[in-house]
This record gives structure tokens, sequence and C-alpha cells, in this order.
């Protein structure tokens, strides 16, 4: 049987996840809105500063980001805070990592959208926010949703960042990735087995979610003309 | 109303013209007609009158954009109160799907309707905003050919009856035919403006004759009496601003070639003799090719060919009647 470690750990991981999705739904969507609707000087080099982390060695990341939140970094220098080592360092550290999931697919989102329903509706002399409401979220939701799904994913089964960030510290910042890195480094694989099964069937349940809402999206689409 | 608009950008133009009823604005594409409509709405940016500077949510317009663009997700009604407020919206647009005639098509999604049916849904959303000018970009393109014809017609009168002033862009010179007000646009300018019956009979250039449909355009020069095209001297009354010597085009509809006939005596003027290259039926009518000293493209019409019964190869003799034939100046802008 499962030990309370584990849940514990995994109770970690959901929350982090959460967390990490809830701020890139409000930080990404909009971000993914201005990358795929506006045009500057130097885009294409922030867009692919955005998608570093898919390629980066994440302990590399998870490197980088120890040294910006810890003791002398300059995040702590900056707001006071020190977020090495514990809950908001891991849902930073797994928002970065998400971001390129994230990103990819709200964009993919915005840009299936028919650009003619937007200029007809700012004709009709409706309201940004109204236009947002009725229009925009309706159509998106599909892709906005299975986007966040895919990072909230992502984020939990991450190792390397959070390794790095966190530590393995059990109960604080011990992710359920981790504490089954543990288990195997313990010989204890019975017990490795049945924290593996419970997050192989986690994660298959999000991904049948974000093609379901794929489904979602394609539908409207195909409704459009 | 009057229009004075200029575009630097997405297509560099300057076009200055009136809109009346229902007005065409004819041209190829590529020549800028949906950048001007969408500078009206406001959504490409511009200077000039009407509604200066305004942003389109300001700008008392209802565009109507190529594919309609209806909200896929909304039903009829729902799509037409998209921009009315308050408790009495659904009533409103209730009220609106009627005068369109789509009462009972209220609770259809745009994915149930036919291409008139949407265009008309399209008609009351933008209505709703109760627009001071309604901007159509190809009303006729997303259209089933065979019923084509009938639903445009009734889109016309329909907009009639609202009283607004229409622009609509098209390369569709039936559209043209039923306009009140009639445009022809060239890249970046507006060529011919005014009644489509006087522009269709009387195009000012020769860009705008091809865009009308002539097919028989020669370049030629004013004799005395006429004009020479090649060897062969043509009869027709000259305009008054045509000089001796001039280079000048000649245009002349291919529906407009006669066809002599044996049996009856042969027109005073403008015969000629040759070769019937080609006859091929198009739709009710025949199309063909006459050689001769001057080459051009003939439109039978199908009670005409019941009886003369041509066919490819044999000789044949047409005339060219002088009020059918148009001159034109060779460089633009030379009539006032």
């Amino acid at each position: 049987m499962l030990e309370p470690p584990f849940w514990t750990s995994l109770t970690l991981s959901l929350e982090v996840a959460l967390t990490a999705s809830f701020v890139l739904l409000l930080t990404g969507v909009p971000l993914a809105w201005w990358l795929a609707f506006r045009s500057f000087p130097g885009k294409a080099l922030l867009e692919a500063i955005f998608l570093l982390p898919l390629v980066l060695p994440p302990t590399v990341l998870g490197f980088y980001i120890l040294l910006f939140l810890g003791p002398e970094g300059p995040w702590r220098k900056l707001t006071g805070l020190s977020w090495a080592f514990s809950f908001e360092g891991l849902v930073f550290a797994s928002v970065l990592f998400s971001l390129p999931f994230a990103l990819t697919a709200y964009r993919e989102a915005f840009l299936s959208l028919d650009r003619n329903l937007l200029e007809v509706a700012r004709t009709l002399g409706v309201p940004r926010g109204k236009i947002w409401l009725k229009v925009v979220l309706p159509l998106t939701w599909p892709g906005l949703l299975s986007g966040t799904l895919l990072a909230f994913a992502h984020t939990l089964g991450e190792f390397g960042v959070v390794l790095m960030v966190g530590g393995s510290i059990p109960g604080k910042t011990q992710m359920v990735s981790i504490y089954l890195y543990d288990l195997v480094q313990a010989l204890r694989f019975r017990e490795a087995a049945e924290a593996s099964a419970v997050l192989l069937l986690l994660s298959l349940g999000v991904l049948v979610a974000v093609r379901l809402l794929e489904a979602r999206g394609r539908a409207w689409k195909s409704t459009t003309r | 109303m009057e229009v004075h608009y200029q575009i630097r950008r997405p297509v560099a133009l300057e076009a200055h013209f009136h809109i009346r009823g229902f007005t065409v604005l004819l041209g190829e594409s590529g020549v800028g007609k949906t950048t001007l409509l969408k500078a009206l709405a406001g959504l490409v940016p511009a200077q000039g009158t009407p509604f200066p500077g305004l942003p389109p949510e300001r700008r008392p317009v209802g565009y109507l954009p190529q594919d309609l663009a209806l909200f896929p997700h909304m039903t009829a009604w729902e799509n037409v109160a998209f921009p009315l407020r308050g408790p009495g919206r659904k009533e409103q647009a209730l009220k609106l799907l009627e005068r369109v005639g789509l009462r009972e098509h209220a609770h259809k999604r745009p994915g149930q309707l036919s291409g008139g049916q949407k265009q008309r849904v399209a008609l009351a959303r933008a209505l709703a905003r109760k627009p001071e000018l309604l901007l159509l970009d190809e009303p006729t393109s997303a259209l089933d050919p065979l019923t084509k014809d009938q639903v445009v017609a009734d889109l016309v009168d329909l907009i009639r009856q609202q009283g607004i002033p229409a622009l609509a862009v098209s390369h569709d010179p039936a559209l043209a035919r039923m306009a009140d007000w009639l445009l022809v646009m060239g890249r970046g300018r507006i060529l011919q403006e005014g009644p489509p019956e006087e522009v269709l009979a009387s195009p000012k250039e020769v860009e705008v004759a091809r865009l009308l449909g002539y097919e028989n355009l020669f370049p030629a020069r004013v004799v005395p009496g006429g004009v020479a095209v090649g060897q062969v001297i043509l009869t027709l009354p000259l305009p008054s601003w045509a000089r001796m010597d001039e280079e000048v085009w000649l245009g002349v509809r291919a529906e407009e070639v006669i066809v002599v006939r044996e049996d009856r005596p042969l027109p005073p003027e403008n015969v000629l003799e040759g070769v019937l290259e080609g006859l091929h039926p198009e739709g009710l009518a025949f199309r063909g090719r006459f050689l001769g000293p001057v080459t051009l493209t003939l439109l039978l019409p199908r009670h005409v060919q019941e009886r003369l019964r041509l066919h490819p190869g044999q000789r044949l003799r047409v005339a060219l009647k002088p009020r059918y034939l148009h001159l034109m100046p060779s460089q633009a802008g030379e009539i006032a």
C-alpha cells in the first residue's frame, strides 16, 4: 500500500501544478494574444527566449532559477523575499518551465480565431471587454483550457528543475517525482511501481481531457465558414 | 455622400467619389477595393472624410466582409442582438430578422443557414447598429452560382428598402448592372463614376472598358468621318474630343458584332468579310471568332444561331453599327 509520504508529496505536486497553471493562465493568455497579433522588432528573439525551457536541460534552467531566487540573488535584493527551497520557488520555477507549452497552445488557439470576427465585432460598436467575453473566450476556451491542462500535466511530472530549486525536503518541497526517485534509490520497487501507476493514470486522464477539448475546438472552426 | 480617402498601406491609393443609393465599386482583384472598404469601416488607417480619424467602434457603418463573419457559436438572433444592449435586445433582434425575412430561422446557427440567409443575418446585424452607410465586400462571391442572381437581386432590394446608402465592392459585372451608381477602380484610383447605364455604355478609358466586358478592343487612329483600324476604315460619329490623326482605342462588345444575313439588304457601312474560326456554346449563346481585316470575338444569341446555322470554317460577313462602336482616348485623363 502507498504510504502517507507519497500522498503528501502528491498533494504538494498537485498544489504546485494547480497554482502554476493558474499563474500561467493569467500571464500566458495576454502574452500569447500579444505575440499572436502584434509585430515588433526583436519578436523572434523574444519568442525564442520564451521557448528556451523546451530545449534547455532542466538542471540548467533550475540552476539559473536557483541563482536568481537564492540568498544572494536579484529577486531577494529586489523584493526581500526568499523563495529558494520554498513552495513559491517551486511555483515560480514551474511557471517558467511550462510556459512554452502553455504559450504555444494559447497562441494556436488565438491564431485559429477568424480575424474577420474580431474586425466585424469592432465595427458593430461593441466595447473590447464584451468582444472578449462574448466572442474570443467562447471560441478559444477549449484551446486555452487544453493548453493549461498540458502545462499542468507537464508541471506534475517535472524533476530536474524542482530538484534544483526546491531540493527534496519531505513535506515541504519534496514533489512526487522526487519522492519516486528516492523510493528507487532505497530499492523500494514495489512502492515505486504503485506510485508510478497512480501518476500514469493521472497523466493519461489529463491527456484524454486535452484531446476531447481539441476536438471541441475543431468543431467550432468547421462551422465558422 | 462624398468620399475622399487617402491610404498608404497595405495598398497606396487615393480615391475621391460619391455614394448614391446602392453603389457598386467594380475593379479587378488587388487594386485595393477591400482596403478602401476597410478604411471606410476604420479597420485600415486612412486620411480623409467621412468619419475622419474615428476608430471602428465609433463609425456609424455596417460592414459585411466577404465571408460575412457571423459568430459561429451564436444563433441568428444572438448574432443580430450582439451590438444591442438592454433588456429588449431579443425583441429588437427578432424585429430586425423579420425585416430581412428570417424570423422563422432566428434559432438556427450560421452553419445551418444557406449563403443567402447568412448574408441577410449579417445585414440584420449591421442594421442593429443603426448605420449611416453599409459596406459590402464581394456580396456575390459566397453564393451558390445557380441561385446567385436572384439572391443578390433580393439583397439589393432589401438594402434599398432600408433607405441607407451602401457601397458594395465586386469584380462581378452582373452586380454592376443592379447599381444606382457605379464606380470603376483601377490600381490605386477611381477611373470613372456615374449612373451604370452611362458607365457601361461609354467607358472613358480602355481599362474601364476591359473591366466592363468589352472583349474587342483595338488601337485605332482618327480619320475624317471615322477611325482606321489597321487597313480598315470604320465609319462612326466622332466624339468632340477626337482630333484628326490622334491615336485612340476602339471598343466593341462581342454581343454587338452583327452577323450579316445574306437574304437581307447589306447594311450601309462597316461591313467586313472573313472566316468564322470557331464557334462554341456558352450557356444559351454561342461564342465565335471572326478572322477578317480585324479579328473579332462575337457572341450570338441562340435565336440568331438557330436561324443562321453557322459552322466553323465558313465565310461570313459581319457589320459593326456606328452607334455600337465606342471610342476612348489612348491616354487616361484626356477628357476633363
